[in-house]
C-alpha cells in the first residue's frame, strides 16, 4: 500500500451569486493564499498543484491557465499541473487526485484548487442539459433538478417520505449556513417558509435546490512526514474512492435507492475498516444539492436501513446537537460553486477534524466523511478523514 | 516511487479526417478494446480508468459520463483529466504507483464537434489577450515566429521537419495523412498565419487511443512485452503571451528534466533510440529538441539539417509521421505514447526502429496555444 497522506491546510472564500469584488485569478488566489495561511507555509513549499474547475459552467474555458499564478506560481516556476474535471464531483475527484499524487510517492506537498465562476456563465441547468444524450435524453430536459425531482417523487412513492420531510432537511441545513462565513444563503428558513416557497420541479421547492455560486476552495495534501510538520492537527486519509455508474439515466429506474453510493460506501468503509458508521463517524459533509438527496444518502451511506432515511431528519439525529451532524456547514444546499463544491465537503470535513470549524464546530470529532456526486447522479466520491493516522 | 509500472496493452484505430458513424466516445472504446486484447485481459481486470480530452470539444459538457463508460468504467473507480491524454497517463502512473490500484485503462480521443478557432477564444482572459484576436493557432504561430526571430531559423528549417514528418507517416497504417509532401509543396502551400503556411500546421484528426498500464507484480503475468515507465515528468507555463519569452518552452524543458532525472539520463541524444515529440507546428518540433535537451538553444534546426532526427538518423524523431501526420486534439500526445511503445515492443513494422531500447514520448497540453500549456515527457525502457 501507499504512502499516509493527510490534510495539513485549508482555504475557503466567501461565495455569492457573483463575486464582482474579485477577477478570476483573484478569487482563486483567495482559497490558495488562506490555504498557504493556515498551513503556515509558503508557496515555494508546494510540489504539485492539482486543479478542478467545471469549465463550460463558467464564461472563460480552461481557467486554470488564466488562473496558473494564482496557484503558487506554477506557471512562472514550472510547476507540475494537472486538470481533472467530472461535473459535480471535480471537487472530490481533485482531493483523490492530490492524495495519489502524494501516495504515489511522487510529491511530498501538493495543492489541490478548485474553482467555479458561475455568476459569469450560462445558466448552468442549460449547460447540464448538454451532459446527456441528444437523442434519448436531452429534449426531456434531464438535468440535475428534474433527475432530482425522480430521486424524491419515487422515494416518496416507495418509502412514504413526504415534502415535510424535505422541509426539515432544507431548515437544518439553512440554520446550519448560519454559522458558516463562507456560505452563500444566509438566512433564516423555517419548515413553514420551506413548504411555501415555489415548486420548481414537483416535490422539489426552491428551498430543496442548491443555489449555484462563484468561490473556489484550496487543501494542502501532504505525506505522513511533511503533515506532522505543517500542522499541529492534520486530518489523515483513512481512506477514500470514487464509484462510476451508467450514464443514461432513464436505465436506472431503482431512483428511491442510491445503489452505486452505497456500493462505493461499502468499498471505502473497508479500506477504513469502518464496521459501523453510525458509531465510529461523528459528522458527514455530503454532497447534497437537493434536500432528498441527503435522506438517500442516510441510506446509502450506511446510518439509515433503505427506506428509513427520513426517520433520522425527523429524530434530529444529523442536526447540530444530534449523534452524527450532517451538513454543518449547510452543505450544498446553500452553496455550490459546481467545480469546486466538492473540494468544499472534503474542507468542511477536514476543518471538523482538525477542530478548526469555528462556530460550525462538531465537538469530539474524531472521523469525518466527505462525498460529492457528479454528472447525472451516477458519479460518487468518498473521502474519510480522521484524528489519527491509519 | 513506491513501485515500478508498466504499459502492457496499446492499441490504437485508424485515423481519418471525419467520422460520421460514431460519437466521440467510441473512438475511446475501440481503442480500449484494442488495447485489452494486446493485453489479454478483460475489462474485468481493470482496478480503474482515466478518460481525457476538453469538454467544449467534445461539444458537451461532463464528456467523461460516455467516455469512462465506452472504456470499461462502469462501477470502477474512474476519472477525467481536462488535457491531452498523455496526462490521463501520468495521473493513471501516479495511481498506481501509490498502491491503491493495479491495473489501469487510460484513453483519448480526438473527435472536435466545436470551432477551435471560437473556443480557443474564450480560453483567454476576456480584457487583455482576447482583444487581440488570439486563439490556439495565431499564438502558435506568434511563438514560432519569436522563435526564427531570434535564432534566424529560416522557413526551409520548419519545411523540412513537415518533409521528414509525413514521409515517415507513409509507412503508418494508422496515421491520418499518408501522402508525403516535397520541401516545395511546403513553401508553396499557403500562409495560415505568419510565419506557419498550411502544411506547417497539423490536419483535424478524429481517432481514439488507449494504453493499459499495470504494476510490477501483476505485469510477469499478462505480458512478456512490457514497456517499463522509466521516467515522467509534467509541468504548466505563465499565460499571459506578453509577459514572458515566446522563443523558449520553459515547461517543456522541465519536463524532461524531471523525467530524465528519474529515468538517470544525462545524454538525451545518446542514450535515446527513438523518440515521439508531439510538434502542434513545425517550428515547435525545432524548439522541442532544445526544450528536451538533444540541441543547445538556437541549434534545434541542425538536428534537421544535419538528418539526425530522420529515419535512420542518429535519433529518429516521429517515425510514426507525427502530429503533422495525424493530430488527435486532446490525444496526439498520448498517441505519441502508444507510438514509443510499439517501438520498444518491436511492432512498429514499417516505421520501427531497430532494436530500440529506450524511447521518449512528449505531449503538448493546450487549449491555450503558447499560453500556458502543459508539457508531459515520459521516457519509457523496453522489459
Amino acid at each position: 500500500m501507499g504512502r499516509k497522506v493527510a490534510i495539513a491546510g485549508v482555504g475557503l472564500t466567501k461565495c455569492s451569486s457573483h463575486r464582482k469584488d474579485v477577477t478570476y485569478p483573484e478569487l482563486v488566489y483567495e482559497a490558495v493564499s488562506a490555504a498557504l495561511a493556515d498551513a503556515g507555509i509558503g508557496f515555494e513549499q508546494i510540489d504539485a498543484v492539482v486543479y478542478g474547475s467545471m469549465d463550460t459552467f463558467g464564461g472563460v474555458f480552461a481557467p486554470e491557465r488564466w488562473c496558473v499564478d494564482s496557484c503558487v506560481s506554477a506557471g512562472f516556476l514550472n510547476k507540475p499541473m494537472l486538470k481533472i474535471t467530472t461535473g459535480g464531483t471535480t471537487g472530490g475527484s481533485i482531493a483523490l487526485g492530490a492524495y495519489y499524487h502524494v501516495g504515489s510517492g511522487m510529491f511530498d506537498v501538493v495543492l489541490a484548487v478548485a474553482s467555479e465562476r458561475v455568476g459569469e456563465g450560462l445558466e448552468a441547468q442549460l449547460v447540464l442539459n448538454t451532459a446527456v444524450d441528444p437523442i434519448y435524453e436531452r429534449w426531456i430536459g434531464a438535468g440535475a433538478i428534474t433527475i432530482a425531482a425522480n430521486q424524491a417523487s419515487s422515494h416518496f412513492h416507495y418509502y412514504g417520505t413526504t415534502q415535510e420531510d424535505l422541509a426539515m432537511v432544507a431548515a437544518k441545513n439553512y440554520a446550519n449556513a448560519l454559522n458558516n462565513p463562507y456560505a452563500h444563503l444566509q438566512r433564516h428558513l423555517t419548515v413553514e417558509d420551506a413548504l411555501r416557497s415555489r415548486m420548481v420541479s414537483w416535490p422539489l421547492r426552491l428551498s430543496d435546490c442548491c443555489p449555484s455560486s462563484d468561490g473556489a476552495c484550496a487543501i494542502i495534501f501532504a505525506s505522513e512526514k511533511r503533515a506532522r510538520q505543517i500542522a499541529k492537527q492534520p486530518a489523515w486519509v483513512r481512506g477514500a474512492g470514487q464509484i462510476t455508474d451508467n450514464y443514461f439515466a432513464v436505465d436506472r429506474p431503482w431512483f428511491h435507492d442510491w445503489d452505486s453510493l452505497a456500493m462505493l460506501a461499502r468499498r471505502v468503509y473497508k479500506l477504513a475498516k469502518i464496521s459501523d458508521p453510525m458509531d465510529e463517524i461523528q459528522v458527514a459533509e455530503p454532497y447534497v444539492a437537493f434536500s432528498i438527496q441527503e435522506i438517500l444518502e442516510y441510506e446509502a451511506l450506511g446510518f439509515a436501513e433503505p427506506g428509513k432515511g427520513a426517520e433520522l431528519i425527523r429524530k434530529g439525529v444529523t442536526a447540530m446537537t444530534g449523534k452524527v451532524p450532517f451538513c454543518p456547514s449547510g452543505g450544498t444546499l446553500c452553496t455550490n460553486p459546481i467545480g469546486a463544491t466538492g473540494l468544499v465537503r472534503v474542507a468542511e470535513a477536514a476543518l471538523q477534524v482538525m477542530d478548526n470549524a469555528d462556530k460550525r464546530q462538531v465537538p469530539n470529532v474524531k472521523t469525518a466523511l466527505a462525498h460529492s456526486w457528479g454528472a447525472v447522479v451516477g458519479f460518487h466520491t468518498m473521502m474519510i478523514l480522521d484524528k489519527e493516522a491509519p | 516511487m513506491n513501485r515500478r509500472v508498466a504499459i502492457v496493452g496499446v492499441g490504437q484505430t485508424r485515423h481519418a479526417e471525419f467520422r460520421n458513424d460514431r460519437i466521440y466516445w467510441e473512438n475511446d472504446y475501440e481503442a480500449t478494446k484494442l488495447a485489452l486484447e494486446v493485453a489479454a485481459l478483460d475489462k474485468g481486470q481493470i482496478d480503474t480508468v482515466i478518460s481525457s480530452g476538453w469538454d467544449a470539444v467534445d461539444g458537451r459538457t461532463i464528456s467523461d459520463m460516455h467516455t469512462c463508460m465506452g472504456i470499461g468504467g462502469y462501477l470502477k473507480d474512474s476519472a477525467h483529466v481536462g488535457e491531452d491524454g498523455i496526462l490521463a497517463l501520468a495521473y493513471a502512473y501516479l495511481r498506481i504507483a501509490s498502491g491503491q490500484f493495479d491495473t489501469a485503462v487510460v484513453s483519448g480521443h480526438g473527435h472536435r464537434e466545436a470551432s477551435l478557432e471560437a473556443m480557443s477564444k474564450v480560453v483567454y482572459d476576456p480584457l487583455f489577450t482576447r482583444p487581440v484576436g488570439a486563439n490556439y493557432l495565431a499564438s502558435l504561430a506568434m511563438q514560432a515566429n519569436a522563435y526564427a526571430q531570434r535564432h534566424g531559423v529560416g522557413q526551409d528549417s520548419a519545411a523540412k521537419v513537415v518533409v521528414k514528418n509525413r514521409a515517415n507517416g507513409v509507412h503508418n497504417p494508422y496515421a491520418h495523412l499518408k501522402a508525403p509532401v516535397t520541401l516545395e509543396d511546403v513553401l508553396g502551400s499557403g500562409w495560415v498565419a505568419y510565419p506557419l503556411r498550411t502544411l506547417d500546421c497539423p490536419p483535424d484528426s478524429v481517432g481514439g487511443v488507449a494504453l493499459v498500464l499495470a504494476a510490477e507484480e501483476n505485469v510477469k503475468r499478462i505480458t512478456d512485452k512490457p514497456v517499463w515507465v522509466k521516467g515522467i515528468g509534467w509541468a504548466i507555463e505563465g499565460y499571459y503571451l506578453g509577459s514572458k519569452d515566446l522563443s523558449e518552452m520553459p515547461s517543456l524543458a522541465a519536463a524532461a528534466q524531471r523525467a530524465y532525472s528519474m529515468a538517470g539520463i544525462k545524454r538525451p541524444l545518446e542514450e535515446l533510440d527513438v523518440a515521439e515529440i508531439h510538434e502542434p507546428t513545425s517550428y515547435h518540433e525545432l524548439m522541442a529538441y532544445e526544450a528536451l535537451g538533444l540541441a543547445a538553444a538556437g541549434q534545434g534546426a541542425r538536428l534537421i539539417d544535419e538528418g539526425a532526427t530522420e529515419r535512420g538518423g542518429k535519433l529518429p524523431v516521429n517515425m510514426s509521421g507525427g502530429a503533422l501526420s495525424t493530430n488527435l486534439l486532446g490525444a496526439s500526445g498520448l498517441v505519441r505514447a502508444a507510438e514509443a511503445t510499439l517501438q520498444l515492443r518491436g511492432e512498429a513494422h514499417g516505421r520501427q526502429v531497430a532494436g530500440a531500447k529506450l524511447a521518449l514520448a512528449h505531449g503538448f497540453s493546450s487549449l491555450t496555444g503558447a499560453a500556458s500549456p502543459t508539457n508531459c515527457v515520459v521516457v519509457l525502457e523496453k522489459g
